[in-house]
C-alpha cells in the first residue's frame, strides 16, 4: 500500500515555513515587529497567505488552506503555552527589552543590534513625547518593539526649543546646518575644544534653538554644553 | 493552562484524524483503480478488450475522481483523465498498441501520484 498522508505533508510544510520566519524575524530585529511579539507576527503573515492561495487557486483542494490554518493555530497555542510557562523559551523565541539609553546616554551596541540607528530612536522618542535626548534617563524599546522611556523629573522645562541633528553616527546632517544657519566650522570648533579630533567619533550631536548641545562620542558618557551660536541667532 | 492543552489536544486529534482518513481513503481509491486499469490492460493485451470495457472504467474514474478532489491537486486529477480518454478512444479503435502504452502510464500514475504526496524530504522541500 503506498503511504499517501498529504495532510502530514502540509501540515509539516506549513510549521517548516514557520519556524523559518520566525528566525528571521527575530534576526531582523525590533525594527520589523510593531507592537507583536515575533511568532505573532508571523501567524499574522501566514494566515493571510494560507487562506488566500487555495482560495484563488482552483486547482488546489481547499482542504490545504484549512489544514495550514489549523496547524497554525495549533502552533500558535504551543508557542503561547511557552511563552507563558518556560522563561528560557521566551526570551529565545521573543526576544528582550533593548535599554537603548541608560544614564550613560545612547547604547550604540544595543541599538546596532536591534537594526536600529539614532534617528530612529530620536524619531521614537518624538513619538513619545519627547523631543530631546537629554530629557529622559532610560529608554527601551520592548520585546514586541514598542518603545517606553522613564523621563527625568523637570523634562517639561527642558524641552522649550526643538533640537536638531547635526552629526549622526560621523556624518553631519546637511538639511539641518542649513536650517540653523550655523556653518560646519563652528560645530568643528566645538569638537576641537571636547578633544574630539575627528567628526566621525561623534554617535550623535543635537543643537536646540537656545544654544544647548547634546554631544556623544562613541564609547563616551554623553555631555550637554551651553553655547553662544554667532550673532545670538535662536530658532 | 487547561483551556489551551484541550484547544491543542482537540485540533491535534482532528489533524491526526482526518490525516488517517485520507491515507486510508486515497490509497484505496488508487488501488481500486489500479486493479481496475491491470484488468483493462491484461484484456488490451490479449486483444480481447472493447470500447464498453474501457468506458466502464472510465466511469468508475469519473466516480472517484468526485471524491477525489477533496484531497489532492486538482492538477493530478487531470493528467489521469487525460490518460483516460485517450484509452478509451484507442481501445475502441481498437489500437491496442497504442493503448497499452497508455494504460502503462496510468498504472503508474496510480502508484506514484500517491508517493508525491508522502511526508518525504524530497517532498517537503
Amino acid at each position: 500500500m503506498n503511504k499517501t498522508i498529504n495532510m502530514v505533508l502540509v501540515m509539516i510544510r506549513t510549521a517548516v515555513i514557520f519556524v523559518v520566519l520566525l528566525i528571521i524575524m527575530r534576526l531582523m530585529g525590533k525594527r520589523q515587529i510593531g507592537e507583536m511579539q515575533p511568532f505573532e507576527l508571523v501567524i499574522t503573515l501566514l494566515i493571510a497567505e494560507l487562506a488566500c492561495i487555495p482560495m484563488a487557486d482552483a486547482s488546489i483542494p481547499l482542504l490545504y488552506g484549512i489544514i495550514s490554518v489549523v496547524t497554525i493555530y495549533v502552533l500558535h497555542e504551543i508557542m503561547t503555552l511557552l511563552d507563558l510557562k518556560v522563561k528560557p523559551w521566551k526570551s529565545f523565541i521573543s526576544g528582550k527589552p533593548s535599554v537603548v539609553i541608560n544614564k550613560n546616554g545612547i547604547d550604540d551596541y544595543q541599538l546596532k543590534r536591534n537594526n536600529l540607528d539614532v534617528s530612529d530612536l530620536i524619531e521614537s522618542l518624538r513619538s513619545a513625547g519627547y523631543f530631546s535626548l537629554d530629557c529622559v534617563d532610560y529608554a527601551l524599546y520592548e520585546a514586541n518593539g514598542t518603545f517606553s522611556a522613564l523621563p527625568k523629573q523637570d523634562y517639561e522645562q527642558m524641552q522649550n526649543s526643538l533640537p536638531l541633528v547635526i552629526i549622526d553616527n560621523g556624518k553631519y546632517d546637511e538639511k539641518n546646518l542649513e536650517l540653523t544657519g550655523l556653518s560646519r566650522t563652528f560645530f568643528d570648533e566645538i569638537l576641537r575644544n571636547r578633544k574630539v579630533q575627528n567628526v566621525k567619533r561623534v554617535l550623535v550631536l543635537t543643537a536646540d534653538g537656545n544654544g544647548k548641545l547634546y554631544l556623544q562620542v562613541k564609547g563616551k558618557k554623553f555631555e550637554t554644553l551651553q553655547v553662544e551660536y554667532p550673532a545670538h541667532k535662536v530658532w | 493552562m487547561v483551556k489551551s492543552l484541550t484547544a491543542i489536544g482537540v485540533a491535534f486529534l482532528l489533524l491526526f484524524g482526518a490525516a488517517m482518513f485520507e491515507w486510508y481513503f486515497v490509497n484505496s481509491q488508487f488501488n481500486a483503480f489500479g486493479e481496475e486499469l491491470y484488468t483493462l490492460y491484461q484484456k488490451a493485451d490479449d486483444e480481447t478488450a472493447n470500447g464498453e470495457d474501457a468506458k466502464a472504467v472510465q466511469a468508475s474514474w469519473e466516480n472517484r475522481k468526485e471524491k477525489l478532489h477533496v484531497w489532492i491537486p486538482h492538477n493530478d486529477i487531470s493528467r489521469v483523465d487525460d490518460y483516460m480518454s485517450e484509452t478509451v478512444r484507442l481501445i475502441a479503435e481498437k489500437n491496442y498498441g497504442l493503448a497499452l502504452s497508455k494504460l502503462e502510464i496510468l498504472i503508474h500514475l496510480t502508484k506514484c501520484l500517491p508517493d508525491t504526496y508522502k511526508p518525504a524530504l524530497e517532498n517537503i522541500f
